[in-house]
This record gives structure tokens, sequence and C-alpha cells, in this order.
């Protein structure tokens, strides 16, 4: 299983499997009289048949490489990890913490992906990133931006 | 004489001092959307969405009209100097457009990028006066049966017009669907895939997936990479055409307008492959077609006039029917329903001021736009010089405001952040997000309209077929559908 063909084809009719039953569950209804799992339905049917044709004419092409380790060959994908987990905390603390805090730590992290530079620049970076934006997005277009258990 | 007066009216609209301002931020907005690469229009109207949440509907159309087709223009400075397109409609400009430039004929080349899209925009808002009132007139005839018939014509075109795989595109809209079905069913109230998430009733929110798929996204695909775009060091002077210049981009100019609006129009059309056909054509039809590639200045006046007189052609279905052709008419669509304004035959007659200030303010645009992109050119290039290590934390930062203001709920930021690393996901396995985000946009509207006809004909699905319009629509939807798989077979045969 070394064809992204073939790994995406295989989630996506896992997908349309879900989705059928869950449809079935609330109710496909009739054609007289269409449920709510009506579309839904319909639509995993299409998804379904469609991930198993894709499936199917990459089985018969012949694949040489494997395309999954391919992917990430030569690409900075361990900048993109980090990333998408600085946004993932960020998005937990952002209502607990309050949003000067943790964008200032998201800034922080973010502006030293690209290109590390020294932790003060950064720091300060970061510093006037997230209270320029408090500034111009919760006092002055009125954003209500979450406080955060101290206050700001 | 009617449209005159009805564009006076329109004029009177838009020149209020308000929107003019939006206007203003529209298009400088887009021009610096169009400008940067790494982040495109869909990603800008999406972020900027929430803003126009306190706007009056006719103030938050022109903003986000402005972003739209400012972009045009501002991606083919990018194009030109630094063969990177600012966005997906400028991408055949970087083939001509980059070698005038290394030919030290940046100047030329960007001056009729900007005079060639004005003229083009122009003549597309002509199109768009002429052609809406008699399809709005054609729309009040449209029942469930024809509008499902017609958005499903509409997706099955967009799917099969898609750049990549028909398949995996055919796969996108299906799951498209399926995500708007996401929250409790608009009749009944039953929850549909809601995993026990209270959150999740009201289904998911159009910016969150928006941003996500385009906006975040395109960040992670970017920062991935390990070498920077290298702007092009050269004198960028004689910003205005000469005669010749003229002389042989007039035809190229003119046929791109007239091309570029009537593919705007078509469902999956839009301002992409728009300037992709003027310059197949432009190619075609040249005495001397050996000098595409090389600096044909018929090769940037084309596509540029192209892809701007597509997006005045995108808002004729949008606007008349209440059918947007693309991703971002979708994303219109989604922020007039925001408003309380459904798009369509009754746009026209119930909010002209909509309708006629949207134009008027196009054509007050469209000229803003001629002074912002040829003297302003150096500052764009200045900004083009930002590191993308200072750029990308700030959008992704926008990004996370603009979802979350739309409920103030961190839940919204992080279906967004999901759909980030889904769109990064698709692109790495070649799916589209275009498709998804039209079937998302479009699904509500297929579904009511797919109950309310079997409801009315009883279950039967001749509904379709009796009626004339959505004969028509969903047959040829059909013979779109199948098209694919009979020149399959032929080639197989033949082989």
């Amino acid at each position: 299983m070394n064809s992204r063909d073939q790994i995406s084809g295989l989630f996506w009719l896992g997908i349309s499997i879900f989705v059928c039953l869950e449809s079935s569950r609330v109710g496909i209804g009739t054609f007289h009289s269409p449920g709510p799992g009506f579309l839904p339905f319909w639509a995993g049917v299409v998804l379904g048949t469609f991930a198993i044709i894709l499936i199917v004419t990459n089985i018969l092409k012949k694949q040489k490489e494997n395309e999954i380790t391919n992917l990430w060959k030569g690409v900075e994908w361990s900048k993109v990890i980090l990333v998408f987990a600085s946004l993932f905390i960020y998005t937990t603390l952002f209502t607990k913490v309050g949003y000067l805090i943790t964008t200032f730590g998201l800034m922080a992290v973010l502006f030293s992906v690209v290109e590390r530079r020294k932790i003060w620049i950064q720091g300060v970076t970061a510093l006037i990133t997230a209270l320029v934006t408090y500034f111009v997005f919760y006092k002055w277009l009125g954003v209500q931006l979450p406080k955060g258990i101290l206050g700001f | 004489m009617e449209i005159l007066h009805s564009l006076l009216y329109g004029f009177s609209v838009g020149l209020q001092p308000a929107n003019i301002l939006f206007c203003f931020i529209g298009v400088l907005i887009g021009t610096l959307v169009g400008v940067l690469p790494g982040i495109g229009p869909v990603g800008a109207i999406s972020i900027l969405l929430p803003t126009t949440f306190h706007m009056s509907p006719v103030s938050a159309i022109i903003m986000l009209a402005g972003i739209y087709y400012g972009a045009m223009y501002g991606g083919s400075t990018t194009s030109i100097l630094v063969n990177i397109p600012g966005e997906a409609a400028s991408v055949v400009t970087c083939l001509d457009g980059y070698q005038m430039a290394r030919k030290g004929r940046a100047g030329p080349a960007l001056g009729i990028a900007a005079f060639g899209s004005f003229i083009a925009g122009t003549l597309g808002l002509i199109g768009l006066m002429i052609f809406a009132a008699p399809l709005a007139e054609f729309g009040l005839r449209f029942g469930p049966p024809e509008y499902f018939a017609v958005i499903l014509l509409g997706l099955t075109l967009i799917t099969h017009l898609s750049q990549g795989s028909v398949i995996k595109a055919i796969i996108m809209g299906a799951f498209g669907i399926i995500l708007s079905c996401v929250g409790l069913d608009h009749i009944q109230a039953s929850p549909r895939m809601t995993f026990n998430l209270i959150q999740l009733w009201d289904g998911i929110d159009l910016v969150p997936i928006a941003m996500g798929l385009f906006g975040i996204a395109e960040i992670l695909s970017n920062i991935e990479k390990t070498t920077a775009p290298e702007i092009l060091k050269t004198k960028i002077k004689n910003l205005f055409p000469t005669v010749l210049d003229w002389m042989q981009a007039k035809g190229a100019i003119l046929r791109g307008s007239v091309l570029g609006f009537f593919l705007g129009i078509l469902p999956g059309g839009g301002a992409v492959i728009a300037s992709f056909f003027s310059y197949s054509l432009e190619k075609k039809i040249s005495k001397e077609p050996s000098k595409f590639g090389n600096g044909a200045i018929e090769g940037v006046a084309g596509p540029e006039s192209a892809n701007n007189a597509a997006t005045a052609g995108a808002f004729v279905p949008f606007l008349t029917l209440g059918i947007p052709p693309n991703i971002l008419m979708a994303l219109l669509f989604g922020a007039l329903v925001i408003h309380g304004i459904r798009p369509g035959p009754f746009l026209l007659k119930d909010h002209p001021d909509i309708f006629w200030g949207l134009i008027s303010s196009m054509y007050i645009g469209n000229g803003m736009l001629l002074v912002l992109n040829l003297p302003l050119i150096p500052i764009w290039v200045q900004v083009l010089k930002v590191p993308y290590r200072i750029l990308f934390p700030v959008i992704l930062l926008f990004c996370v405001i603009g979802s979350y203001s739309i409920n103030n709920k961190s839940f919204d930021v992080l279906i967004m952040v999901i759909f980030g690393v889904v769109g990064y996901l698709f692109r790495k396995f070649d799916y589209e997000g275009a498709p998804l985000l039209l079937a998302f946009v479009l699904g509500p509207l297929l579904e009511l309209n797919l109950r309310q006809s079997l409801i009315l004909s009883k279950g039967n699905f001749s509904i379709f077929f009796t009626r004339p319009i959505s004969a028509a629509a969903t047959s040829l939807a059909i013979i779109i559908f199948i098209l694919p798989l009979f020149s399959y077979f032929i080639k197989k045969k033949k082989a």
C-alpha cells in the first residue's frame, strides 16, 4: 500500500460507510417523503462509489515508486507539525488563559519557525504583534477577544 | 434607457462616502492579496468576512467584491516580476510576463496588464448590466425542480472542469454535500452526524472551513518549502505601453474580454479557466506562435483581460439566479445570506440598491485599481520583500481572530485548524478544495429543493424531466457526467 490514491480511496470508502450508516440511523425516508438522512445517504453512496473507482483505477496502473514517502521528501515537514501543534495548543488555551498571553506565546513560536533569530528579537516582535492586534481588534473594531482567568 | 436609469440609481448608492471608502479598502486589500503569494482572494475574503457583519449588506458586498476583482489586478505583479503567480488566475501571465521583464520590458508588461484589466473589467460590467435583467426574469420561472437541476448542473460542471482528476473532484463534491448536512436537519430538526456535540447542532460554519482549506493550508504548504522566491532586480520604467504595444495587444484584450465574460458565467469556469483559454486562443491565432513563451505582449494582455472580464461574468448567475458559479462567489453568497439577503431572481426587484450599487461600485473600483496599480508598483515591489517569516504568523493570527469573531467560540477556531491540516493533506494527495467548498455552500439549497420536488411529485423523479428548464439542465448534467466514461472506453478500445 504505497500509493496515495489507494490510501485516500480507502479513507473515503470508510467515510462513505460511516455516513451511510449514520444516515440510515436518522432515517432515509422514501422517495415520496425523503427523510433527514436522504441526501447524506446518497451523497455517501456517490462518495463510496468513486472511492472504489479510484482504488481500482490505481490498482490497474503499474505502481513503481513509493508515493507516500516521496510526499514528504525534500520538504521541511517538521515545521508543518510544529505550526499545527502550536495552533492546536493555542486553540485549547485561548479562552482559558486569554488572548494576550496565548497570542504572545504563539507568535514567539511562529516567528522562529521559518528562520531563527535572537530570542529577544523574537520576543519583542511577538509582544508587539500581540499588543497591536489586541488594540486594533478588541479596542478599535470591537471584536470580543477572550480575557481568560487573568482578566486580559 | 431603463438600464441607464438603474445605473444612475446605482451610482447614487455607490458614490456614498462610506461605500466609496469600503470599495477603496476592498480593492486595496485585493491588490495586496493579489501581489502577495501565499494568500489568495479566497483566503482574504474568508478572513475579512466576519468584519462585514457590522456593515450594511451593500457596503459588505462592495468591499468583498472589491477584494475579488482587485486580486485579479494585483496577481499580475508577482507573475511578471517574480515568476510566481500572486493568485491562480495569473499563472499564465508568468509565461510571457516574466520573459518580458527579463528583457527589460517589465514596465510595459505591467502597464498592459493594468490597462487590459481595466478595459476588460469595464466591458464585463456592460455585459453584466445587459444580461442581468433578462436572466433575472427567466429565473422567476424557477421552481424547486429547476433550482435542483441547475445546482446539480453547476456542481457537475465544476467537478468536470477542475484542473486535477475528475474522480477526485467528484469525491470532493460529495464530501462537501455531506459536510453541509452536519447539524440539525432543517425540516425535522433531527441531529445528523453531530457526534453528540452541541456545538455542531448549528452545523459547521462556512468561514472556518474556507479559512482552513485555503488560508491555513496554503501557509502550511508554503512553510515546508526550503527555498524562498527571488525578486527580479530590474528597473521598472515606461509603465505606459507604446503605440506598437497597443497595436499588438488590442485584439488580445478584446478577445480576452469576450471569452472571459462568457466563461465566467459558467459554473466551474471563472478567472482561472478564462486566462488559460485566452492564452491558448492567442497562441493558436497568432502569426508568430513561436514568440509565445518568450515575451509576447499578447500572452500578457489576453489572459489578464480574460480573468478580469470573468469576474464580472461570474456575478451574472450569482446575482440573478442565486447560484454561485465558483468558490469566490460562494463566499459572497454566504456573506449575503449572513446579512439576511438571498441572491436570486428577486434580488433585482427587492434589493435594487445592492444590485445596482454593486455594479456602480465595480465601475468606481476599476478606476481606482488603474490608479493604484500603475503608480504604486514600486510600493508593491517593496511589499513583496517582506520576509515570509514575518508575514505568515500575522496571516495565521488574522485567520484565528476571524474564525473566533463569528460566534465568539474557540470551537470555530479548532474547526479552522483541523480543516487547515485537512486542506494541507488534500494538496499532498492532489485533491482540490474548490469543489468541496462550492458543494458545501450549495448543499442546503440542493437538499431543500430536492426534498420539495419529491414531495411535489409524490416521489416521482420524472418531475426533473417533464419541466423544460429542469429537463434541459438535468440532461446536460447527466451527459457531462457520463461523457468522460465514454471517452475512456473509446480510448481503451483504440488502444
